[in-house]
């Protein structure tokens, strides 16, 4: 049974990516008790898929190390994993979350050694590198997996791999026999930070993405950068495994569009600009790159990296939303047709890789967390409409970048931090 | 000029996009514009147009009206409605087209020889003489649309067609003589009559 | 403080038991390590292991702990036990699963483990357990400076959350720019229309709130101490100067409009009728809702175009190479002042690219609805006259072309007010520190008067995940002086900003560091008899946490302090050290490994490695059985500017055939989190050949590397790639 101390004092984090994670140091590191909620089996969220930051080219992970170790080494903070909120009754100061935290069948015994994974034989595709490739069905989702804990796919359960599982851990760290509990937390304040998700691909039909293997999101894309990613690190398309040396960025692909998603989703812009880097990274003066857009939003200094990337002989700027992709069989290519608005010049431009710059929407809707909780039109929390102790943290707030994320996490932290003093002052 | 084009230039001066989302139907969406051109891309005839839909929304806006409605572009749309949906804005751009092309038709400066126009007006004189379609007198008018010498040639062209369509019963020879008007076409007549006289003074065609 | 009496603990789990020789190794610990109690278990971060452990450190006295098993990356929370001094020895990912299980290979495989026993034993020896800044303060009232909607914001929720605020405002109001605005951008649903700029209920509050006390006409003429403890000077308009004790200073200086004069090109000051953003403000706030009049003749302007981006995002000298992110969105409001009062003006926004992030979206349509015309344009000239006209390059239309206008607005960006730049103003000698009017904060820092500048005049922290970190701990930035931004983002900016300095204020009064060691009570002290004065402690820190005092010494200001150790890695007598972490607990596991004979074939590779980027890497290299040879000796370092050169002279000196540096990424988009760290132990490092000359070694046996966290395969090639080297020049010939 999980057991979590929780008062009126304590404020709930719901969502383990970096906003949430840094609402919850934030908090605790001023003194707070926080419950730190992710519904996957480990926290990093988002940015623990990227390879890359725009516009610094850093690594997320680096971050992601110093912020772990916050974690580790903060008593304050209690992280729950396969975790999601079923409700959360009450008043400010005085909630009751009712936690529902989904089995891992691996219990606190599990060294991370790696052994019921060898055991294990069957293989399903891999959520961490959005479906590409395969992962056993004992697994840890990377390397900078926290907790670094193994989990049992409950698809596996039944079959002869569970036992094998089991069998293969020295520790007796695989229990399967673990079930499904609901916890009930006592709460003063709750930031919620569910973050965001991608824009479903498959609703943009011009774009093929359901019918041609060489259109990706900008999301996967990122994944093929990581060398214990599903291509090892290496740039070549899902068709046929060919280097992808001339690759196309469709900008807006679900944003600012009435059909899909109206409000812009802020990132996506300096996401393809960064992402042509990628391309010149691996293929050096062989890369060509397209970057089919409306209004370029490099907002602030990113105006430095847009210029950066304009400045490039092997990246081209295109003014147009693209009209359609078809596919040429013979090669695989696809086609972008369209008419580059900036004079009237139609093209039918082939690539090796499209790459979707795919909207942002919220991964949960505002209006469902609890009654109070107001959505604005695109599902993210109106911060004008919230309760007096309900925070929306990160992409559960807006469309907005890493950097901007943060701030705003850590805007929600005090928020929350203001609600249980209050608390404390009354019961002083 | 025509005495309505004359009377539009004086009434709405410089202002272009006023004019057209006074006096075009749906003209009133053209200022949602932004420019992504998608409509520009998705149009199947597209590489035929001079000036595509979302330049000719621009062209608007910049006041150039004469360039706009004397174009032969908005005559190409043949109300596939690829534009309409997948533009981001919503904008009804097949009904924006036929629109200009109606409000260039009125103001009588559409391009005279366009033959979208021509078959379109012909289509219209042969529908409301009857309240329905004579297709033998709207196809034979087409094929001498050009003249009597090549009006021969496409109707010859057409023979073992039309000898097929008579065999199987779909072609009445008899209809290129006999009105096929539906009942009250008469009365169809003076509603279209009314329905024109309230758009006219609504739009304020009726100086 | 008690004796030191080392607890040792060997796992045997995870197939360290099957692969090493535990028993040997807990001999070691014993007999070299000095280990009063050494115990093997099979499972030691179960719940007996660590039962155990605690069980010797309440019942035996142990006080510190050396862990033998897993990275020190790994059972953080579980092998973490209150007031002892902890090292591990990494056997698991530094050791087993980085070599490979023949058995012809066994023995350089214990010796590796060996060593690492030894060098956990020897760092343990050496450390003291961190009893936190003794010399800390108390105050926790928070110091705003700036009376702007930043600076009201910041100061309303600390006073909320709390704590005690003072605001002081160079001006004789508060509101700041945004007090000028007729009215604001919206920010909420439907985002479609212009809103109140809420500014008098800001004001409001703060007047009406008694833990918020205002200094208006008021500048920072000093500032001096360190979190918890900090001092203000602040002269007030009739001359006085009222010291006030802070705990924490929020520096919500705002912005300054870019001097549209410098654009005659675009009709500024050439013309009346061109005004920039807030000139057309204050002509809709003189119009209350009535038609706008342009300046020149009181006309009722009937036609208006917007031009964006003037002065900015440009390379021209003089002018704004970034964007302001704002003024499309202002622009837009502005453009709907005009169409709300009446229809038919005329109101063209020219862009080049509309940048309306977010529901900014909602806003451009609600704008395109009510008429306003954007045109993908550039302004190369506005010529004067009783009518304007714009002269531009239509992108659309591909032609250039003339707009006609009764007013033009240039949307030109924000300047920092950011005080002087640092890099640029000569620093004052110790005890001959004078105030500089355009400081804003006038610190009696060693390394000058304002906070270190980012970019174009901005004071933005470096790092994307750490938006706060300010290169001055406990002072903190907040709004546009951070970098150009609109009023939502502000109003966040100044909450999160509040909460950093209330953490700052908390922190510092329990005597910890802030982040990124943040909860770290070690600080640094420094023996006075021996120190030289020789500066570089206090011109190298990344944080300016070291003044000079009267008679020239190093002054430490702990709590300003971060805990990076680069001041210990400058020193070249090496009098700077934290308790936990030294010359000396890094020089022993040096010098503890076990040095084979150099006819032995067994070469010895020192890594000193970041420990937040390289050493991570190397560890998941492990996880992903990437294997480096097992000559290899790895410690892991708080920063690479930590690095003392001493430790590669004396690990040369005794024999090791190569030493390799792996640090972050420096340079313009440095990656390190100490900010220099990395820079400075590269530059330290460029001269490390002429002592390479000295001991008559060669060059290529000390490598530094810029080694990121994602380098997996990389670190351990670099590894592998010297001892490729050493196979080639061949052993040190130093093993005594």
């Amino acid at each position: 049974m999980t057991d979590v101390v929780a008062t009126n004092e304590t404020i709930l984090v719901v969502g383990g990516g970096i906003s949430g994670m840094t609402a919850a140091l934030e908090a605790a590191e001023c003194g707070k008790d926080v419950v730190l909620l992710e519904k996957s089996p480990s926290l990093g969220g988002r940015v623990s898929q990227l390879y890359k930051y725009f516009p610094k080219l850093c690594h997320p992970t680096c971050g992601m190390e110093i912020n772990l170790k916050r974690i580790k080494a903060n008593k304050r903070i209690r992280v729950l994993t396969l975790a999601e909120v079923s409700a959360i009754t009450g008043k400010p100061g005085d909630y009751t979350a009712t936690i529902r935290i989904s089995p891992r069948y691996v219990n606190e015994h599990c060294t991370a050694c790696g052994a019921c994974a060898e055991a294990v034989a069957a293989e399903f595709d891999n959520e961490f590198n959005y479906g590409m490739g395969k992962r056993k069905g004992a697994y840890l989702s990377s390397a900078m997996a926290y907790p670094q804990r193994y989990v049992i796919d409950p698809r596996i359960l039944g079959t002869p791999d569970a036992e094998k599982a089991k069998s293969a851990c020295k520790y007796n760290a695989v229990d399967l026999g673990m079930k499904e509990e609901t916890v009930n937390l006592k709460v003063g304040a709750v930031v919620w930070a569910t973050g965001w998700k991608p824009y479903d691909a498959n609703k943009i039909q011009p774009y093929g993405y359901d019918r041609y293997k060489n259109v990706i999101t900008s999301v996967e894309f990122e994944r093929l950068m990581d060398p214990f990613g599903p291509t090892g690190g290496k740039l070549v398309r899902p068709s046929d495994g060919k280097e992808a040396k001339n690759v196309a960025f469709i900008q807006c692909a679900g944003s600012r569009d009435r059909n899909h998603l109206k409000h812009c989703s802020r990132i996506c812009c300096m996401a393809s600009l960064k992402q042509s880097t990628y391309v010149r990274e691996k293929y050096a003066d062989d890369a060509n790159v397209s970057i089919y857009y409306i209004d370029i939003r490099a907002i602030d200094r990113f105006e430095d990296f847009y210029k950066r990337i304009q400045a490039d002989p092997k990246v081209k700027f295109i003014k147009s939303k693209v009209a359609n992709i078809t596919e040429d069989k013979a090669t695989g290519n696809p086609i972008l047709h369209g008419v580059d608005t900036e004079g009237y010049h139609r093209y039918d431009n082939p690539h090796d890789l499209v790459v979707l710059a795919i909207g942002m929407e919220p991964s949960v809707d505002a209006s469902r967390i609890m009654p109070g909780v107001k959505a604005d039109a695109s599902g993210f929390i109106d911060i004008n409409a919230t309760t007096e102790a309900v925070f929306g943290a990160g992409c559960a707030s807006n469309a907005l970048d890493v950097n901007r994320s943060v701030q705003n996490a850590t805007a929600a932290a005090l928020r929350a931090i203001q609600v249980v003093n209050r608390v404390s002052r009354a019961e002083a | 000029m025509t005495d309505l084009n004359k009377v539009m230039v004086e009434k709405y001066r410089n202002d272009f996009l006023k004019e057209v989302e006074a006096n075009v139907e749906e003209g009133n969406w053209v200022k949602m514009c932004m420019q992504c051109g998608v409509c520009s891309g998705s149009c199947p005839l597209g590489p035929h147009w001079e000036h595509p839909p979302q330049e000719i929304f621009m062209m608007i806006r910049a006041g150039k009206r004469d360039e706009v409605l004397r174009s032969e572009s908005m005559w190409m749309c043949t109300s596939c409605y690829n534009c309409i949906v997948r533009c981001p804005r919503e904008l009804p751009i097949t009904h924006i087209m036929h629109g200009l092309a109606n409000y260039a038709h009125r103001l009588g400066i559409a391009p005279k020889l366009n033959p979208t126009r021509r078959f379109a007006k012909m289509f219209w004189n042969n529908i409301t003489a009857g309240g329905r379609v004579n297709e033998l007198k709207l196809s034979v008018g087409l094929y001498f649309m050009d003249g009597f010498a090549s009006g021969i040639k496409k109707g010859l062209e057409m023979l073992p067609v039309g000898l097929g369509m008579l065999k199987t019963g779909r072609l009445n020879p008899f209809g290129l003589f006999s009105g096929g008007h539906c009942k009250g076409a008469g009365d169809i007549r003076k509603m279209i009559k009314k329905a024109k006289e309230i758009e006219d003074k609504r739009k304020g065609f009726a100086a | 403080m008690a004796d030191t009496k080392i607890g040792a603990y060997i796992c045997k789990g995870c197939g360290i038991g099957e692969r090493l020789d535990t028993a040997q190794l807990a001999m070691i610990a014993q007999k070299e390590g000095k280990a009063q109690v050494v115990r093997e278990h099979e499972f030691l971060c179960n719940s007996q292991g660590v039962e155990m452990i605690k069980n010797d450190i309440a019942n035996e006295g142990v006080n510190h702990v050396v862990i033998a098993a897993c990275s020190r990356r790994s059972k953080a929370e579980t092998f973490n036990f209150d007031n002892v001094a902890i090292s591990r020895a990494n056997l698991r990912e530094g050791v087993i699963w980085i070599t490979p299980a023949d058995d012809d290979k066994k023995e350089i495989v214990q010796e590796m483990a060996a060593d690492y026993v030894r060098m956990g034993c020897a760092e343990s020896l050496k450390m003291q357990i961190p009893a936190g800044n003794p010399s800390h303060g108390n105050n926790k009232r928070i110091l705003v400076v700036g009376g702007g909607v930043s600076g009201m914001t910041a100061a309303i929720e600390a006073s909320k959350t709390g704590y005690d605020v003072l605001l002081v405002e160079k001006t004789g109001s508060l509101g700041g720019w945004a007090a000028k605005l007729h009215k604001r951008v919206p920010n909420t649903e439907p985002y479609a229309n212009p809103m109140d700029t809420g500014v008098a209920d800001l004001i409001k509050k703060i007047e009406s709130d008694k833990h918020i006390k205002v200094h208006l006409n008021s500048t920072i003429t000093k500032t001096s101490g360190a979190p918890g403890q900090f001092s203000a000077d602040i002269s007030t308009e009739s001359g006085g100067t009222a010291t006030e004790n802070i705990g924490a200073i929020i520096m919500a200086s705002g912005f300054t409009p870019y001097d549209m004069n410098k654009l005659p090109h675009l009709g500024a000051g050439k013309s009346k009728d061109v005004v920039d953003q807030l000139g057309l403000e204050a002509l809709a706030k003189a119009a209350n809702g009535g038609p706008i009049k342009r300046p020149s003749d009181g006309k009722i302007v009937s036609s208006v175009v917007f031009v964006q981006c003037a002065g900015q995002r440009s390379d021209k000298e003089g002018e704004l190479p970034y964007c302001s992110g704002h003024c499309c969105n202002t622009s837009i409001k502005q453009a709907m002042y005009f169409k709300d009062q009446n229809k038919d003006i005329d109101t063209v926004v020219m862009y080049t690219d509309l940048r309306t992030p977010g529901n900014g979206e909602d806003f451009y349509r609600s704008a395109q609805k009510k008429g306003v015309i954007f045109t993908k344009g550039v302004a190369s000239e506005v010529v004067p006259g009783s009518e304007l006209q714009v002269k531009f390059q239509d992108k659309i239309l591909n032609e250039d072309a003339i707009a006609k206008a009764d007013l033009v607005v240039l949307a030109t960006g924000q300047v920092a007010n950011s005080g002087v730049d640092i890099e640029q103003v000569p620093q004052d000698e110790p005890g001959k520190w004078a105030a500089n009017k355009q400081s804003v904060l006038n610190m009696v820092y060693r390394q000058g008067k304002d906070l270190p500048l980012l970019k174009h005049g901005f004071n933005d922290s470096h790092f994307i995940c750490f938006p706060y970190e300010t290169r001055r701990t406990g002072i903190y930035t907040a709004g546009p002086v951070r970098r150009p931004m609109d009023m939502v983002q502000a109003i966040e900016d100044a909450t999160g900003a509040a909460l950093k300095a209330i953490q700052a204020v908390e922190n510092a009064s329990l005597g910890r560091a802030a982040h990124p060691r943040s909860g770290d009570l070690s600080f640094p002290t420094f023996r006075r008899e021996g120190c030289t004065q020789c500066k570089r402690c206090t011109v190298e820190c990344p944080f300016g946490a070291i003044d000079e005092d009267e008679q020239r010494y190093p002054q430490f200001n702990e709590s300003r302090c971060r805990r990076c150790g680069t001041c210990m890695g400058a020193c070249p007598v090496r009098v700077i050290s934290f308790e936990n972490y030294s010359v000396d607990t890094v020089g022993s596991q040096i010098k503890g490994v076990d040095m084979p004979d150099q006819f032995s074939e067994k070469p010895r590779i020192l890594v000193l490695a970041c420990e937040n980027d390289a050493y991570p890497a190397l560890d998941m290299a492990a996880m992903n059985h990437i294997q480096y040879s097992a000559f290899t000796r790895v410690i892991p370092v708080r920063c690479l500017g930590s690095i003392n050169t001493i430790w590669v002279t004396d690990a040369l000196n005794s024999g090791y055939d190569g030493v390799i540096l792996m640090g972050c990424q420096k340079g313009e988009n440095y990656q390190c989190h100490f900010v220099k760290g990395s820079e400075i132990a590269h530059t330290r490092m460029s001269k490390i050949d002429d002592t390479l000359k000295q001991l008559s070694l060669e060059v290529e046996r000390v490598k530094t590397y810029e080694v990121a966290i994602t380098d997996i395969q990389r670190a351990p090639a670099l590894i592998n790639e010297m001892a490729e080297t050493i196979q080639k020049i061949g052993m040190s010939p130093l093993k005594f």
